[in-house]
């Protein structure tokens, strides 16, 4: 190890960043926000997401079979539904059973013992693997002999599915815009400091310095900007996380927040990692436009 | 150790700086190039680090095809050769021991060779006493021995020196030229754009004449008023001077 070296190039990157601080704060600003709002934005949409696929794995359609069907018929259709890999699951309630849940579910809103005979047909309860495929299920399942009816959410579900799908693209259409204003911004500012240093790099270039070597403090310089402006996100979400979000949570109980889990660790590594990622790409092609002209 | 063939360079505003240039610089020469301003010296040094390509001919610096060099492989060649200019071109915010490590610095030497480099170049050129100095503390003329020993600090085969004493008054001027006197008689390649007659007359060396693009003259012991008086009207005051002073040739200016 050659601390002499290492000791000059650390002396190289310190002096391009504080050659510039303001610039310097503006992009870890720009940075921070970025990422704040980045993993704000995920964060939500890891929440929201848990909610919705809890009420999609909620979803049941529900086959009611004719009164002439027999229990043998009932089997020979849960089979065949079986076979459907779209389908999960496929619980056979018969009519008796279908009684008890509804009386359990109904117990001291309704007096069920007024209910002298079973109005209930034979039912088939199914679970589906996709939600996007519960229509495509219901129908097919309403195809079949033996059955008189299919039921399930059908407003819901589509709701569900259209919030989805929109959310995941305005989603991705904010993520994009962030991080390349947060590029233009980092790269502007490695672009003033390649000017400030321009004697230096010319210099460098007549001494037959190499390519990589002119362009590293500034690559690093990029990256730190990255990182520290990650960090200090990073750091901000870890209170919203511990802070604010036991506190919002308590105060909506009927709303169905779940704590959202506890990977945080791994979600603060990836959020460094963009910012350090955005910053090397974006000191990358400043300086590269700088050395080719 | 320099050759160049048929050489012709034409800038994009259609210039054309140098026009069929034959010449050939042995290892160990020490060669004045000289001429007006304009007349193309500048622009055949910058073939020699590759600032330039030649638009049509062959260069050759110690065995390198400039023309053909890839840009990755520049560094290598500027390793080789040393530049020194007539503004010094220091950084200012470092002292004259750092911008001399600079240069090695920057192309990944070991700290060790930088510990021994720095000095013995320092010590060279007569700076090893003001190694801790910034470059606008010293004179004009030990500013551009600074500069030279940053150029040196590399062991390069050659030395480019472009105008060198263009900013310095007489007694600095012979310093750095006694500097340059003595690297070539270590065995470096040196070769000197200048207007300068008093040191081109001092040397008796080899002087390449420039005129618009073309050698016009090439004396193996030649005078700076080889041919003619290279003093225009507006400028040159110090070649002028020189010349005055040492009663050297009639200058067609002031005769008239």
């Amino acid at each position: 190890m050659d601390w002499g070296k290492i000791r000059f190039f650390l002396s190289e990157v310190w002096r391009n960043f504080t050659r510039n601080i303001i610039m310097q704060v503006t992009a870890i600003g720009t940075v921070t926000v970025m990422i704040l709002l980045l993993g704000t934005f995920l964060f939500a949409q890891q929440t929201l997401g848990r909610i919705g696929g809890d009420q999609i794995a909620k979803i049941e359609i529900s086959v009611f079979m004719t009164d002439k069907a027999t229990p043998a018929d009932a089997k020979r259709l849960v089979a065949r539904l079986r076979s459907d890999p779209r389908v999960k699951s496929v619980t056979y309630v018969p009519k008796a059973e279908g009684l008890r849940q509804m009386r359990e579910r109904l117990k001291g809103q309704l007096d069920t013992s007024l209910l002298t005979s079973n109005p209930l047909p034979d039912a088939l309860r199914i679970r589906v693997a996709d939600p996007n495929q519960v229509h495509a299920v219901a129908a097919a399942a309403g195809k079949m002999p033996d059955v008189a009816k299919v039921e399930y959410q059908r407003d819901f579900v589509e709701r569900l599915l259209r919030l989805y799908d929109v959310m995941s693209k305005v989603g991705l259409a904010f993520i994009v815009l962030l991080v390349v204003t947060a590029a233009i911004i980092i790269s502007n500012t490695i672009r003033l400091t390649v000017y400030a240093r321009r004697r230096e790099i010319a210099i460098m270039q007549l001494v037959g310095a190499s390519n990589i070597y002119i362009r590293l403090p500034f690559i690093c310089e990029g990256f730190l900007d990255g990182l520290i402006g990650a960090v200090l996100a990073v750091l901000l979400l870890g209170i919203g996380r511990w802070q604010l979000w036991p506190k919002l949570v308590s105060s909506l109980p009927f709303f169905p927040l779940r704590d959202a889990g506890s990977d945080f660790g791994t979600f603060a590594l990836q959020l460094l990692g963009v910012g350090a990622i955005v910053g090397i790409v974006a000191s990358w092609i400043s300086v590269g436009r700088y050395l080719r002209t | 150790m320099i050759s160049l063939r048929e050489v012709s360079l034409v800038y994009p505003n259609g210039t054309r700086a140098l026009d069929g240039i034959d010449l050939e610089i042995a290892k160990g020469s020490f060669v004045f190039l000289v001429g007006h301003s304009g007349t193309g010296k500048s622009s055949l040094l910058r073939l020699l680090y590759r600032e330039q390509k030649p638009s049509s001919g062959l260069v050759v610096v110690d065995g390198v095809e400039i023309g053909k060099l890839k840009r990755s492989k520049i560094p290598e060649l500027r390793r080789k050769v040393g530049v020194v200019f007539q503004d010094f071109k220091l950084l200012l915010d470092k002292t004259i021991w750092e911008n001399v490590a600079f240069a090695l610095q920057v192309t990944g030497a070991r700290t060790r060779d930088v510990m021994r480099q720095v000095p013995r170049v320092l010590d060279l050129v007569g700076l090893a006493h003001k190694s801790r100095v910034f470059p606008n503390e010293l004179s004009g003329g030990e500013q551009q021995r600074a500069a030279i020993a940053r150029a040196l600090v590399n062991n390069p085969k050659i030395l480019l020196c472009d105008e060198p004493t263009g900013n310095l008054d007489p007694v600095n001027t012979n310093e750095v030229v006694d500097l340059l006197h003595r690297i070539n008689l270590k065995g470096t390649t040196v070769v000197v754009a200048t207007h300068n007659a008093l040191v081109v007359d001092r040397m008796r060396r080899r002087v390449i004449r420039l005129e618009h693009g073309k050698v016009l003259a090439d004396d193996e012991r030649g005078l700076y008023h080889g041919i003619e008086s290279d003093i225009r009207p507006d400028g040159e005051d110090l070649a002028l001077a020189a010349r005055v002073r040492n009663g050297l040739g009639q200058d067609p200016i002031l005769s008239e």
